[in-house]
């Protein structure tokens, strides 16, 4: 009863100083705002990243050369390697029962033309007509290459939603021709939109069967990754354990070395970037933290000065019975007032500032809880940590001492 | 009934490197329902003594009974409690709370004893009834005037039913007029039963009481017994 009470009393202190108790704020809505911010915009980054991610199902695993790479040191090593090679897709797709649906991939950046529009550096992409089974790529118009079309090397092409955009504005693009490094390739299908976090070259690429790309790129002697759909999630381990010990026979890696290949999935690449924005996560809510920092230091500033000015309230309060820790709580109460007040404000500031950004980089945003959450911790941290010495301060004022005071 | 029971209060400040002793070992006796006045000129430590019989200090050496119970050797908070419970402050400078109505002053002592709501406005009312200021419950102390500021303050006093009501020269910021209606009003206070300490410099205002303890340099100098009928009678000590 006696805390709702005290309540009280610092709630009106508070609104008989209401410039300076929004002046106070000031530097703790700065400060959660910049953490809030960052958490928001951070999260709605690996969001999306994880969405996009999600196009690669979470039985699906990929085997490439490089594999994920970590130091300069595994890319030296790595890039050592004997490329993976069409019988090695072969050798898996006989091997490995429980791997459901193999194909291969293999990437160019080529100038294509149509007309006189020309695109430099675009993405070639030349699969197994499976692949579209075991990527989720969704059409948008016409189809995707069949296995037919492969097994015959066509000339067909299946491209990204800019390459509409870019090459054939406000035309139908199918049946049209697209050149790649001058050959002629007939347009079967576009892709829908993907979007992307990190370039625009997501939907700027070109699709055409491997049978074909070998027979116009050959001469590149690229190496190719392999795409892996295994029959469950649950097999997917020991799918890739399988698919791992074909390769290491059919490639002769002597026992007692690491595998010459690298096994790629989802998570795994998920796991690589949560590390990294691990890092900028916490470097990031370090440095905003200064500023909530300086918010606290701003609040205990403002409450010894109220202490002081108050000396005398608080000698009156102790001779009509006041205990120290009615003081204690009154002046806590107003710090913690103060310090949530300013970071409830700093979470609605934050929260709208995250999704602009996120708007502006054309990314999903999920209104965080666990950026709300981190907002009010550390706002009441910040009451609590930068209010106890003043309020103990005027707690143990001795009553003769605070009516003297004049 | 004995109320206050002192033996040999001391209290010596330390001002740098000197020693001041405000009380020199102060022997007094006051009985419940007593009006007792406190008197002496300035730096006689009459304050000091207020301070002590407040609770709102301890003294450096001897014992203090209130009601029978060493109240010397408490902590800060059992003083508290006894000031809240025990003891109502009325002080020169009314000390009111300037922020708040006339009714939140007299219920603090209330808040703090942990009165809920209802209790503590029935109980404020019926104090400021006392003291003729029901129709200024609202009034924040800057919209009274000295006197009635002054009786708020004795509301405040009043309203948790204290075995003792300490005033600190209660008319030293007030008009003589206005003086001799505070006086009045202590004075009913006292009729209705109420222990009365006024601490003060004013021969006059020491006269409404029924005794006067004469303090000079920390030491009770004499013992006067006023004779409402108009002869004194004094006792000197030491």
């Amino acid at each position: 009863m006696i805390f709702w009470e005290v309540f009280k009393m610092s709630a009106m202190a508070l609104n008989a100083n209401r410039l300076r108790g929004f002046l106070t704020l000031l530097g703790v809505i700065i400060g959660v705002t910049s953490v809030i911010t960052i958490i928001s915009a951070l999260e709605g980054l690996s969001q999306s990243i994880r969405s996009e991610l999600e196009a690669l199902g979470p039985s699906t695993f990929i085997v490439t050369k490089f594999g994920i790479i970590r130091s300069e040191e595994e890319f030296l090593k790595a890039i050592k390697r004997r490329p993976l090679k069409y019988e090695h897709m072969e050798a898996i797709e006989e091997g490995c029962d429980l791997c459901q649906k193999v194909a291969v991939a293999s990437h160019y950046r080529v100038e294509t033309k149509h007309g006189t529009e020309k695109l430099r550096r675009v993405l070639v992409e030349g699969a197994s007509a499976g692949i579209i089974d075991i990527v989720d790529t969704e059409v948008d118009q016409g189809r995707y290459f069949a296995a037919e079309e492969e097994h015959s090397r066509s000339r067909v092409a299946f491209i990204g939603y800019n390459i509409r955009e870019e090459l054939y504005p406000g035309v139908d693009p199918i049946g049209k021709w697209i050149k790649l490094n001058n050959i002629k390739y007939r347009i079967i299908g576009v892709a829908k939109e993907k979007g992307s976090t990190f370039d625009d070259n997501s939907d700027r690429f070109v699709s055409i069967p491997y049978t074909t790309f070998v027979k116009d790129f050959a001469y590149r002697n690229m190496g190719l990754s392999i795409y892996v759909k295994a029959a469950s999630v649950e097999v997917l381990p020991e799918a890739m354990d399988q698919a791992r010990a074909i390769l290491r026979a059919y490639r002769h890696v002597p026992y007692d070395k690491d595998d010459d290949f690298g096994i790629v999935t989802a998570d795994a690449i998920m796991a690589v970037i949560n590390d990294i924005t691990k890092v900028i996560r916490f470097g990031l809510i370090g440095i905003s933290s200064i500023a909530l920092v300086v918010g606290g230091i701003i609040i205990m500033n403002i409450m010894m000065v109220s202490v002081t000015e108050r000396t005398r309230e608080i000698g009156i309060r102790k001779s009509v019975g006041a205990r120290q820790r009615d003081i204690l709580l009154q002046f806590l109460y107003e710090s913690l007032m103060l310090s949530l007040g300013g970071g409830i404000i700093g979470i609605a500031i934050g929260v709208f500032l995250g999704d602009i950004l996120i708007g502006l980089i054309e990314m999903d945003m999920s209104p965080s809880a666990f950026a709300i959450t981190i907002g009010l911790i550390i706002s009441t941290g910040t009451g609590l940590f930068f209010g106890i010495y003043p309020a103990m301060k005027a707690a143990r004022l001795q009553p003769v001492k605070a009516l003297g005071y004049e | 009934m004995v109320l206050i029971d002192t033996k040999e209060l001391w209290k010596t400040f330390e001002m740098g490197t000197v020693q001041v002793h405000a009380l020199q070992g102060i022997t007094l006796g006051i009985e419940k329902g007593e009006y007792v006045a406190i008197m002496g000129p300035s730096g006689s430590g009459k304050s000091t003594l207020m301070n002590l019989i407040g609770c709102l200090d301890t003294p450096t050496s001897g014992q203090y009974y209130l009601n029978d119970k060493q109240v010397s050797t408490l902590t800060d908070d059992e003083l508290a409690y006894i000031r809240n419970k025990e003891i109502g402050f009325v002080f020169q400078t009314f000390n009111l709370l300037p922020r708040a109505t006339a009714l939140h002053n007299v219920e603090l002592p209330l808040v703090y004893s942990g009165k809920n709501k209802v209790q503590r406005e029935q109980m404020a009312k019926k104090a400021l009834d006392q003291v003729d200021l029901a129709d200024r419950m609202t009034h924040r102390p800057n919209e009274l005037s000295g006197g009635q500021r002054q009786r708020v303050a004795i509301a405040r006093a009043l309203v948790n039913e204290p075995s003792l009501i300490l005033a600190d020269e209660p008319t030293g910021n007030l008009d003589s007029k206005t003086s001799l209606e505070i006086m009045d009003l202590l004075d009913r206070l006292h009729q209705t039963g109420n222990t009365i300490i006024v601490v003060t410099h004013d021969h006059e205002v020491a006269q409404f009481a029924d005794r006067v303890y004469h303090i000079r340099d920390g030491m009770i100098e004499r013992e006067e017994i006023i004779d409402k009928t108009g002869t004194t009678t004094s006792e000197t000590r030491q």
